[in-house]
């Protein structure tokens, strides 16, 4: 069997109608926030853009985000795009190839220079030359550095690898850093999350492919069809909130009512992405409409935030010692500067008194 | 992210740090200055000096009826802000829930859009309380670089929390954090400005207070 | 003592031959002795609201906003924040304390002189409850240490050093006395070894006002009280007090007292008179330096207990009157009921002036100023406030209770040639007895 020529063959050959493809396109243009002009340009770029060659690699993470794109419960198209790129290289999904594995994503290096996409989940330990995580006795740094050398771009999926996610957070023992924090020559979109919501990423993959350029990236270079709203802000929970009316503790009479979590320790005024809106599992749910707080995971530091259930209000390690000692030593300095004054105003009625009895004022 | 993490930790402790210690120091330097004694025989009737200065200090909460034609701006306003200023900070679900972080207490508050209505109004009135500082002769006069500090750093909390709900002019979390930075300033400057007034309102009246209560005189 | 004017065209006076900075130093130094945590909480608490100016009948007659009340504490103020505030150390240790200059004190005796009457209204209006007045006063301390007071109110200074009293010498005053009485046909009690109680004057009573002498003793003696005058201690009107000289202040303060107790006596009344009322009735015990042992009572509160008292029977006037309040004894002093009683026993209806009791206008004249040429073009334009509401009131006759409230009263008048007559509440009293 040939290799289909570009997508829409590969598509077609699959069974895809074109009617489903149409209405994917769509809906893509919709979630994006496009307007609805850009639904044909899209099915339209779809249709012609030739099979993408794309590198995965992982690296310190959990498989979390992997699992998050390729799990579901019934072949989708999403997955079909997933599919029909040229996966030359899945570190995870080809693990039990072993030493093959490597060669074929060699092989797809030296064939598609400078035109392949990388694809990174996990963040690149740098402490200790990098030796905490190797693949094929490779450091996770010098693997990154050479598979990206000749890339077009590069995309960091999940949190840890846009922003160092877990293996980052406080102490981080490995020296864990982003992609962004290595990779400064080539264009890296971040798709952080955690795991991100599968269709941002896809999104963002057929953004590409269609239009052969990066969407519009926020200044952590998140696509900002996906992180330009703030969870709060999109939450079916704001009017409680904004009416004051929110859950005290997780059973409480608030919660059943299902009340905001601001005072629980939602972080979704902070967290940009769009689980409320999108939500996951084809559109089931998402963790506030499950009753639990936005941890707000797409965004840096979320680990060493404070605490999950610490409301977003409340201060960030006021060092209450330090505090004390400031308020004793206000309290000391007060004491000394009235008894200076005193001594002051004291030497000041000597002088005056003196004074007087220089020029023989009469004392009465 | 960075900046909130750095606004409401190592910034908030500083300038509560300060706050605190400046405002004993200022405090306790004017309590502890030598107590002249006022052994005038006071008027039959006299209350106890706690008494006078708690009637004295409830007294001067609104002016004699003469006074009020020449102050009625400056007391309405003054009314407005003050009272505006008490519920955004005090009754607003965010502060409610800042002060229980910090202090372990914490009372019901306002549904957030009422406060955002209170903050807006709150900030119309601290305008025109520039304003008319600016235009009235006798405020402008006497005016000091102080006044304007002190207005500034209890605007621009106002104004950032705003917009910083309201999401005007930036991204939440950093709105958030100018707003808790703003509060800073606020808190760093209280001690050593006019801001003080919110004790030193008390004692001032009350002193007063004493001194003509026991003449039987009027506040 | 030599009429003077700053760079700025602010004319002012300066005794002695000190040099600027001798005369700085001087008054910081008497600025900063003074200041106690009272004081302090005052000075601290101002938020610039200038509330006070619209209590003042200095800016209220004139719009200038240099008259600003609050405005004319800025030297005392300084040496506080240089010398005596929490901060201050810190301050001289930075080197950014601020420093009142000889100009500037120069420039602040017409704010501290000339446009103050310490007549209080600015405290009552006042909404942190800054006892402006009375900083305004003890800023009359440190300036008059720097010799920069009016040159008119030195003078008065220097001859009640001289004699005792601003009017006469104290050798003089036992004639006066006697003369008067004479003249009056009154029985004249002076210098008695013993006698419940001391009777005090105002320096008016020695020159244009002698019948408030005579008044008095008509009044005691038909109370049949043991009183007396005394030469050594007479004066009772304080210069001290308002030029800001605590030494003479201390000195005619002691003079009364003393002699009150050297003769027994177990009440010092005092004349008509306001700022008599302020040193004596509430400063004296701090410069007599522990209680009084005597009562200190002000002649309005002494006609008040006789009338109450039921001993003193009066004939009934009939008219209608106003009462000019006097801002020492009223606002200041507490005695609001006692003049009004007096006039409802003397048969007056008493029409209230628009602004009457304690938030009543100064008659322009109090704190020295009626004694200050160089005042009197703002004091007359402080004067038309009260006029209007006398007039507004429309009532026969004006009663007031202080002598330098009259003389105030009476020099508008005649400068106006408005035709009412201010009468003294004694006086009216005295003229009124039942036999």
């Amino acid at each position: 069997m040939n290799e289909p020529a570009t997508l829409g063959e590969a598509l077609s050959r699959r069974g895809i109608s074109r009617r489903a493809f149409l209405k994917y396109s769509a809906y893509l243009a919709s979630v994006m926030a496009l307007p609805a002009s850009a639904s044909q340009a899209i099915a339209q770029g779809l249709a012609k853009a030739r099979r993408q060659s794309v590198i995965w690699l992982s690296f310190q993470e959990c498989t979390g985000c992997t699992e998050s794109i390729t799990r579901s419960s019934s072949p989708t198209l999403e997955d079909l795009i997933f599919d029909l790129i040229s996966l030359d290289y899945h570190h995870t999904l080809m693990s039990v190839s072993g030493d093959a594995a490597e060669h074929a994503r060699e092989a797809a290096m030296k064939e598609n220079k400078g035109k392949y996409i990388v694809v990174v989940d996990g963040s690149v330990p740098l402490k200790d030359d990098g030796i905490y995580s190797t693949i094929a006795g490779i450091t996770n740094l010098q693997m990154l550095k050479d598979t990206v050398k000749d890339a077009a771009a590069v995309v960091a999926v999940g949190s840890c690898a846009a922003f160092g996610g877990i293996p980052h957070a406080r102490p981080n023992p490995t020296g864990a850093a982003s992609i962004t924090d290595i990779v400064k020559d080539k264009p890296v979109i971040n798709i952080p999350g955690c795991p991100p919501i599968p269709e941002a990423m896809t999104g963002t993959l057929a953004y590409i492919l269609s239009f052969g350029k990066l969407p519009e990236l926020d200044h952590l270079a998140r696509p900002k069809a996906f992180f330009g709203e703030t969870i709060h802000d999109r939450c079916y929970r704001r009017p409680f909130y904004d009416k004051g009316l929110f859950a005290e503790s997780f059973d409480d009479e608030g919660a059943r009512k299902g009340y905001c979590l601001y005072k629980v320790g939602c972080k979704g005024p902070i967290a940009y992405n769009a689980c409320a809106t999108l939500k996951w599992n084809h559109g089931t749910s998402f963790p506030i409409q499950s009753g639990h707080g936005c941890l707000g995971c797409s965004e840096p530091h979320f680990w060493d935030q404070g605490g999950f259930y610490k409301p977003l209000a409340a201060h960030a390690g006021v060092s209450a010692p330090l505090i004390g000692a400031a308020a004793v030593a206000g309290a000391a300095a007060g004491g000394a500067a009235a008894w200076i004054a005193r001594r002051h105003q004291q030497r000041y009625l000597a002088e005056t008194e003196a004074i007087d009895r220089s020029v023989g004022k009469d004392k009465g | 992210m960075e900046l909130l993490q750095f606004s409401r930790g190592p910034a908030l402790t500083f300038a509560i740090a300060v706050f605190l210690l400046g405002t004993l120091w200022r405090l306790i330097g004017i309590l502890m200055l030598e107590r002249r004694r006022v052994d005038a025989e006071a008027r039959p009737g006299t209350p106890t000096p706690l008494a006078a200065a708690a009637s004295g200090v409830l007294a001067k909460m609104w002016p004699h009826k003469t006074f009020l034609k020449s102050s009625l701006f400056s007391v309405l306003n003054g009314y407005v802000f003050h009272i505006g200023l008490a519920i955004s900070v005090l009754l607003f679900a965010p502060h409610v829930l800042f002060v229980k972080s910090l202090l372990g207490i914490s009372w019901p508050a306002l549904p957030s859009n009422v406060v955002l209505a209170v903050a807006v109004i709150t900030a119309g009135s601290l305008l025109a309380s520039l304003v008319h500082r600016l235009t009235n002769p006798v405020q402008r006069l006497i005016s000091r670089i102080d006044d304007y500090v002190s207005w500034a750093v209890t605007f621009l909390p106002v104004l950032t929390g705003i917009a910083a709900v309201a999401h005007i002019g930036g991204r939440y979390e950093t709105l958030l954090a100018v707003h808790i930075l703003t509060v800073c300033a606020f808190l760093i400057w209280f001690p050593f400005g006019k801001l003080m007034h919110a004790f030193l309102f008390v004692l001032s009246r009350g002193t007063t207070a004493i001194r003509f209560k026991q003449r039987g005189a009027e506040v | 003592m030599t009429a003077q004017i700053t760079t700025s065209g602010i004319p002012f006076d300066a005794q002695g031959q000190a040099e600027e900075s001798r005369r700085r130093d001087l008054a910081m130094q008497a600025f900063v002795r003074d200041i106690a945590m009272t004081n302090a909480v005052q000075l601290e608490a101002c938020v610039r609201c200038g509330l006070c100016a619209g209590a003042c009948h200095f800016f209220v007659t004139t719009g200038d906003p240099k008259y600003t009340p609050i405005r004319k504490l800025r030297p005392l103020e300084q040496a506080y924040h240089r010398h005596v505030g929490p901060f201050a150390p810190l301050f001289r240790l930075l080197g950014i304390a601020p420093r009142v200059t000889a100009e500037e004190l120069e420039q602040w005796q017409e704010l501290i002189f000339d446009s103050c009457t310490l007549c209080g209204r600015c405290t009552l209006a006042c909404p942190m409850g800054i006892d402006i007045a009375d900083l305004v006063k003890q800023s009359r301390h440190g300036m008059f240490a720097a010799g920069l007071i009016p040159d008119r109110l030195e003078l008065m200074d220097r001859t009640t050093k001289l004699w005792g009293s601003p009017a006469t010498p104290a050798e003089d005053f036992a004639d006066i006395i006697r003369e008067t009485g004479e003249e009056r046909g009154v029985a004249m009690n002076i210098d008695k070894e013993r006698a419940d109680y001391l009777v005090t004057v105002a320096p008016a009573e020695l020159t244009e006002h002698t019948k408030a002498l005579s008044d008095a003793a008509k009044v005691l003696n038909k109370m049949g009280y043991n009183w007396t005058y005394h030469s050594k201690g007479f004066e009772a009107s304080n210069i001290g007090y308002l030029n800001g000289d605590i030494e003479l202040q201390e000195k005619m303060t002691r003079q009364m007292i003393d002699t009150a107790v050297k003769i027994g006596a177990h009440t010092l009344i005092l004349p008509e008179c306001g700022h008599a009322y302020g040193a004596a009735r509430w400063e004296s015990a701090r410069w007599y330096g522990e209680k009084v042992p005597v009562r200190v009572i002000h002649m309005t509160e002494f006609l008040d207990e006789a009338v109450a008292s039921g001993k003193l029977k009066l004939k009934q006037i009939n008219q209608t009157a106003s009462l000019h309040d006097p801002c020492q004894l009223v606002r200041r002093g507490g005695v609001l009921a006692a003049p009004r009683n007096v006039m409802k026993a003397l048969g007056l209806d008493l029409k209230e002036l628009a602004d009457a009791g304690a938030v009543g206008w100064c008659c322009g004249g109090g704190g020295g100023v009626v004694s200050n040429k160089r005042a009197d073009p703002i004091r007359y334009r402080a004067f038309e406030l009260k006029r209007r509401q006398v007039e507004d009131a429309n009532a026969e006759r004006f009663v007031t209770a202080c002598g330098q409230c009259r003389i105030t009263l009476n020099l508008g008048a005649n400068k106006y040639k408005w035709d009412k007559k201010v009468d003294s509440l004694l006086e009216l009293v005295a003229d009124n007895l039942i036999d």
